[in-house]
């Protein structure tokens, strides 16, 4: 019998898998209908065993739990995609990946042993960590960053409940995946930001 | 503007959910158990073997495979369950964890059973598995039985991560395997070695270690339902691997730990005196140490004993040393192993490697399939050596000491010795000392 933090797990996995085949070309003509049979297809069949185990549990071997910022994003973009519900504003999406760039860039490197100090350890019910989170959740809030205040309120709540087997909350904040995304976002806009920029005159 | 923005009862519904979620994250940190002390090493020293005995046996039978990382376990009334893994190499897809009994009143191991191996922990896991290895045992504060090893699902060793089982009686039957996340890394090179302890409010001790581009030893705090509760840091860089505790009392611990960095190679040792809750920085012990693991137990009259390769280059010695001032300095009780300097051609080898089983073991019917067992790992071509490693050392509660170590990765050794041979042993050293001085 799978455990709850497995189903959670490979219901992570298949979400991404799913959200991947509903970018691909002339998925958008589908009806809402169809599109809904096709993700219950993938669903059903990256989750159903393929000799020894699913499709997901393959991926899962080598991706691990993928975060809940992760599948924020990821659901953002299916429903989006499924049934047209608001795409995920653009600016707050890159607000978003600034924090998660901000956090791989100081967390994974000090995960690796660069030094002493690990961060990883104040994941494990910090006080002084959820105090700061809360922070910035009502800070979004207030600012009117709404996906930033949605992620961390899902992130705190889910590792509250013990969604996944991580008692972590960094892992619940972002993943190794997450952070590549955002680092390539930033340094594609940064790239795009310079190369727009008109050339000072001498 | 923004779907939320458009829908300010949406955002007061965020709002909303902001607070339950906060609610619950503080209410469970709230609850988060609090540091606490060490459990004292305690032997009854009632039902001990009365004799200053020492005496060793194989501990696994099967030949010609690959067997490495043996554990052990006080089942009580000196039984002894052991684990270790083997298969056709190490790293291999056939890799097996394997248990055996160690039996006091007939002196001998049971049959050995499998039991995990990678098909069955894939399938606990729901995600996919490449190798296992490294199993180690502990005995929790409430009688359960968890059994540590490492799982690999893509790279080497350096990509591990750690699963766990229990068994509530004894290690006959055992539970389903789950994972410990450990890292944030996708949860990988989080390796097990060092003898796991006991915290006075049941939760346990178990050092772990990390080998993807940095080398460190790091110790996890887990709840007796085996939910992480806390990781520390022992070392950084490329410093020491492989960290072993010896509990002194409530408060006070020795980590010895592999040294991976530069030489001199020495023993890397950290001490705490507040439970764990700070440990002082590494720093190398008199200690030689080849990149090997150790092993080592604290005694409760506060002697601190230790299993090790003490020399700089191979695994081919393996020393008893013992401490009597908290680890400053240490003595060689006991030469268990010595084939320093010991490189015959195949055929050398494998009739030195019988006589050694021989040696181990006078009961032997076939010594010669250990020699070729031996062989067969441990030779390549016409270049052949020895190798005692990975020792684990623990002390049962009726005092007697028992060690397990890998034979030239053909086979798992035991040594059980009393605590009187120890005695003994350390005073006739006391008399050659003195004799020495004399003369």
């Amino acid at each position: 019998m799978p455990q709850f933090t497995d189903l959670t797990g490979l219901l992570g996995v298949a979400s991404v898998m799913s959200a991947i085949v509903m970018m691909l070309p002339g998925i958008a003509r589908l009806s809402t209908l169809h599109k809904g049979i096709l993700l219950s297809l993938i669903f059903v069949s990256v989750l159903m065993p393929l000799g020894e185990l699913p499709l997901a549990a393959y991926v899962r071997g080598a991706t691990g739990d993928l975060s809940i910022t992760t599948l924020v994003l990821i659901w953002g973009s299916l429903l989006h995609r499924w049934c047209g519900f608001a795409s995920i504003d653009a600016k707050q999406r890159d607000v978003l990946l600034k924090v998660v760039a901000l956090v791989a860039v100081a967390l994974y490197p000090l995960s690796l042993g660069v030094s002493m100090f690990d961060p990883y350890r104040y994941g494990f019910a910090c006080v002084a960590v959820i105090i700061a989170l809360l922070i910035i959740t009502l800070t979004a809030w207030i600012r009117k960053s709404d996906l930033i205040a949605l992620c961390i309120a899902f992130v705190a709540l889910a590792w509250s409940i013990g969604w996944y087997e991580s008692n972590n909350l960094w892992d619940y904040l972002t993943d190794p995946f997450l952070a590549i995304y955002a680092l390539w976002v930033i340094a594609f806009s940064m790239k795009k930001y310079f190369f727009k920029r008109p050339l000072k005159e001498t | 503007m923004s779907y939320w923005q458009q829908q300010p009862k949406h955002r007061k519904l965020l709002l909303l959910l902001v607070a339950i979620s906060f609610a619950a994250a503080f209410y469970k940190a709230m609850h988060h158990p609090a540091p606490a002390t060490f459990v004292a090493p305690v032997n009854d020293q009632l039902v001990g073997t009365p004799k200053a005995i020492i005496r060793s046996h194989f501990v696994s039978p099967t030949q010609n495979i690959s067997t490495h990382a043996a554990s052990l376990v006080d089942l009580g009334n000196g039984y002894i369950r052991a684990f270790w893994f083997a298969g056709s190499r190490e790293g291999a897809k056939d890799v097996q964890i394997l248990t055996s009994v160690f039996d006091p009143v007939y002196d001998r191991w049971s049959p050995e059973i499998a039991i995990v191996d990678r098909h069955s922990t894939q399938s606990d896991l729901l995600r996919f598995v490449k190798k296992i290895g490294n199993p180690v045992a502990h005995r929790a504060s409430d009688n359960t039985l968890w059994l540590y090893y490492v799982t690999v699902s893509i790279g080497g060793w350096a990509g591990s991560s750690i699963t766990a089982m229990t068994s509530h009686d004894d290690g006959n039957t055992w539970s389903a395997a789950r994972r410990l996340i450990t890292s944030p890394f996708i949860n990988i090179s989080t390796l097990v070695k060092g003898t796991p302890f006991n915290y006075s409010d049941g939760s346990i001790g178990l050092p772990i270690y990390h080998e993807f581009i940095g080398k460190f030893g790091e110790l996890l705090r887990l709840s007796p339902g085996g939910e992480v509760l806390d990781k520390q840091r022992l070392t950084s860089g490329k410093l020491a691997i492989q960290p072993v505790p010896l509990i002194q009392d409530t408060q006070s611990a020795l980590m010895l730990m592999r040294h991976t960095g530069s030489a001199p190679k020495r023993v890397i040792g950290a001490v705490t005196t507040d439970a764990g809750q700070h440990w002082s920085a590494p720093q190398k012990i008199e200690l030689k140490n080849p990149d090997a693991a150790v092993a080592g137990v604290a005694l409760s009259d506060g002697r601190l004993l230790a299993v090790l390769n003490d020399t700089e280059t191979k695994r081919e010695v393996l020393s008893l040393v013992v401490s009597s001032d908290n680890g400053a300095n240490w003595e060689t009780v006991y030469q268990l192993e010595d084939q320093h300097g010991q490189h015959p051609e195949p055929a050398g080898y494998a009739q030195r490697a019988a006589q050694l089983a021989k040696d181990t073991e006078a009961t032997i019917v076939d010594a010669s399939a250990y020699g070729a067992s031996a062989r067969h790992s441990k030779c390549m071509g016409q270049s052949c050596e020895f190798e005692f490693s990975y020792p684990y050392l623990i002390q049962a509660k009726n005092s007697d000491f028992h060690l397990v170590y890998t034979w030239n990765r053909s086979h798992i050794k035991h040594v059980r010795f009393s605590l009187e041979w120890l005695d003994q042993r350390i005073t006739e050293l006391r008399k050659e000392e003195t004799d020495a001085a004399v003369h």
